[in-house]
């Protein structure tokens, strides 16, 4: 329904959306945007420069508690230079401020549509962006439609089927059941575990699609034994990653080279920790660490579990004794982010996609020292200065190719101190029906569906 | 009668009041922070905060309670934390559902319950009878979700009778009806035909058989009413849990009713949506036990309301 700026293709590749080409100033404090011409939103209203402003204006007041505030807040000051050019001043440098256009929330929605559903509850507002597809409606938990948009300003990618109706389905046998007997043409998504019921099957078909989840087992760094570097590489070696992958992943994945997936902008392959229990044996050796006793936390998903359970019996052979705790997610979420004088964290199995597709969400959040919890995700209570200074290099230039180096080094450092045993990236799969095509599930988990079509 | 009644109805509001501090507090002890569920992973300790001081978190407990009641006794349940909509339109697009799925299940069972109760101990010891009691048993040992899944392989993705699942026409209540119901028929079969036997012994049976009335006379008429009294709080309590919303079914079927609105809204600690959704089922639950109750006076006019 919505599209932003610029967007993400199915490969999470950055694409002109909205804006047809960009500039950023050498310090990575000011954008500018030069608008595509002759758009217009479902409601018939022009888009331009106004309409963006008026946009970002909106997120970036905290008055209006709109969920991604905190990704825009950078936002200083945006400014209309003419109808089709548009100005973003940011508080600080910010490399990595394209993709943050890129995300999901960075879609433009029509000014006269919101101002009009300013006051109604948001279940009276009707979604009004510029997207192939325009809103019918949305009954909660049961079923979202969107039809075809006429005026699309680009019919060569517009809208291929009249109507698409979007059901929430929560047990993954019934998505399957549904797809087979022919209630619903594309899955989101079939768990490995189910992929053998749709093969061999004339009807319906594997739509697989490379991920930018990489899972991982921080370990905290803050804690005997895992202060100590040799431990830390002794695990990434003791763990066999490809024995987990063929059996929980049904072989949907591949080993991690580094922190972040190839399909993340600044992604570099760095390298694998082979399995090689006798190395992992001698280290620990060196370390004099033997017979430890310790925690692995983990979501209480079938497939988590499962992981879990492997990496434990794999822990086992170095003489780790490890015991699984498997909470609910709201539960679990509450234990990782206590504070570090509080939080209990040992080793966490995890994994995580950046949103914006760009390393520094992909790094910054996980392992720099400024995210340690509570105030984001750095469960492995990482402190290396050194990585810190190339995170912070990243973002305070908007030069691909300087940015690029300083997200290399990074990733060269986390591979080499392992503040996580490195596990796999892994592959989406969604289910589709061979009557059509053109449907998958984007590297982030969100379905998609713009180019859907009937054969 | 009437006193009674009115009597009845006014002890729903402390029962009310118990429940909603009750929920209020049993929400809050569980581990688990709201506004990190509603902001997300990657949210910032400040976005949190500002999350917090927006749903009124930052306050003490008992300014929190205070200022939910005073809403809600005004008709506002508060928004859901989760899709921000208020909470009785979320529950009132839910209900209807679950009500129309009760409606079904119940039906199902009481039909298929009484049935297989009352042959099963007229024909006692015969074959039927044992059939009827296994299959009873097994009705009442099947889990719902392998039930659910195996009718949608069956009808639906096999046969294309049915549609696997959703909310719309009749064809939609069919398959989760029946599964719902057939755990509810096989505990309605077996009282019916505990209860029937154990009425069937009794001395003015034998005479009315003696006095030479048919046999469907003596159990339809005599028998069978005065054996329902059991039946009838089995079904007003199985029609209480249904009304609570069948969380198991309707994740399977994917229809959208009050259960699964429920765990949702804990997996996602929405306090508001919980509150709201947990005084209703309370205030349902009591009616029907109400009903239940008025209903045995009907049966048997030696059950008095009195003062």
């Amino acid at each position: 329904m919505f599209e932003g700026l610029v967007g993400f293709n199915e490969k999470m590749e950055m694409q002109p959306m909205l804006a047809e080409r960009w500039e950023a100033s050498p310090d990575a404090t000011t954008f500018t945007f030069y608008l595509r011409k002759g758009v217009k939103f479902h409601d018939g209203t022009p888009f331009n420069a106004e309409a963006v402003k008026y946009n970002f204006d909106r997120v970036t007041n905290p008055d209006n508690k709109l969920k991604r505030y905190s990704l825009y807040r950078i936002i200083a000051k945006t400014e209309v230079v003419d109808e089709y050019t548009v100005k973003f001043t940011t508080s600080e440098p910010f490399g990595a401020m394209l993709a943050t256009f890129a995300h999901p929330a960075g879609g433009i929605v029509s000014p006269a549509a919101a101002k009009q559903g300013a006051d109604a509850p948001a279940f009276g507002k009707k979604p009004v962006g510029t997207g192939p597809y325009k809103f019918v409606e949305w009954v909660p938990g049961d079923h979202l439609t969107v039809e075809k948009f006429a005026d699309y300003w680009n019919p060569a990618q517009g809208a291929k089927v009249d109507r698409f109706i979007i059901k929430p389905v929560p047990e993954a046998g019934t998505r399957i059941n549904m797809l087979l007997a022919g209630d619903a043409h594309f899955i989101n998504t079939v768990p490995y575990a189910q992929v053998k019921q749709l093969q061999g099957n004339p009807n319906v078909a594997i739509a697989a699609n490379e991920a930018i989840y990489t899972f991982w087992v921080a370990m905290n760094t803050q804690k005997e034994p895992f202060k100590d570097k040799r431990v830390r590489q002794a695990l990434n070696y003791a763990i066999d990653k490809q024995a987990i992958i063929d059996s929980v992943l049904a072989g949907y994945g591949k080993l991690a080279d580094s922190p972040l997936a190839p399909r993340v902008w600044g992604y570099k392959s760095v390298k694998t920790y082979p399995y090689d229990l006798q190395k992992a044996k001698e280290l620990l050796a060196q370390a004099g660490v033997s017979n430890v006793k310790t925690t692995l936390w983990s979501s209480d998903s079938t497939e988590a579990k499962q992981v879990a359970v492997a990496l434990q019996g794999q822990l086992k052979e170095v003489g780790f004794d490890v015991e699984v705790m498997a909470m609910e997610a709201a539960t679990l979420s509450a234990e990782r982010f206590k504070k570090p004088e509080e939080n209990k964290s040992m080793m966490n199995y995890a994994g995580w996609s950046p949103s914006t597709g760009d390393a520094d969400w992909g790094l910054r959040p996980l392992l720099s020292k400024e995210s340690w919890p509570p105030t984001s995700f750095n469960l492995a209570f990482w402190d290396n200065p050194e990585f810190d200074a190339q995170i912070k290099a990243g973002l305070q230039t908007a030069d691909p190719e300087k940015r690029k180096a300083a997200y290399a080094k990074a990733q060269e450092i986390v591979m080499e101190e392992a503040p996580w045993i490195f596990l796999w990236v892994n592959t989406l799969l969604g289910g589709i029906s061979t009557k059509c095509d053109g449907m998958v599930i984007q590297p982030d988990g969100i379905a998609y569906l713009r180019t859907g079509y009937f054969k | 009668m009437f006193t009674y009644f009115v009597r009845r109805i006014l002890a729903l509001i402390p029962t009310l009041l118990g429940v909603s501090i009750a929920v209020f507090l049993l929400l809050r002890l569980v581990p688990g922070d709201p506004a990190r569920m509603a902001a997300g992973l990657d949210a910032t300790e400040a976005d949190l905060e500002f999350i917090r001081r927006d749903l009124g978190l930052d306050k003490s407990l008992p300014e929190q309670y205070l200022t939910w009641l005073n809403r809600a006794l005004h008709g506002d349940m508060g928004r859901s934390t989760r899709t921000r909509n208020p909470v009785t339109y979320e529950i009132g697009l839910r209900l209807p559902a679950t009500w129309q799925l009760t409606a079904v299940s119940i039906t199902v069972a009481v039909v298929i319950g009484l049935v297989t109760g009352i042959t099963a101990a007229t024909r006692r010891n015969s074959l039927l009878d044992y059939g009827s009691m296994v299959a009873a048993l097994l009705g009442i040992c099947t889990p719902s979700f392998w039930l659910g899944l195996m009718l949608m392989l069956i009808f639906a993705v096999q046969l294309h009778w049915f549609p696997t699942s959703g909310r719309g026409d009749w064809r939609h209540l069919v398959l989760p009806g029946f599964t719902l119901g057939a755990g509810a028929a096989a505990i309605i079969a077996r009282v019916t035909r505990s209860s029937l036997l154990e009425v069937l012994n009794q001395d003015y049976i034998r005479t009315a058989v003696a006095k030479g009335l048919h046999e469907r006379a003596v159990i339809y008429r005599h028998a069978l009413k005065n054996a329902l009294i059991p039946v009838v709080t089995v079904v007003g309590l199985e029609f209480g849990y249904l009304l609570a919303g069948a969380v198991i079914t309707e994740t399977v079927f994917a229809y959208p009713g009050v259960g699964r609105l429920l765990v949702d809204s804990i997996s996602y600690r929405d306090f508001p949506m919980v509150q709201g959704i947990l005084l209703i089922l309370a205030s349902q639950f009591v009616l029907i036990n109400l009903v239940v109750d008025l209903l045995y006076g009907w049966l048997d006019p030696r059950i008095h309301y009195g003062n």
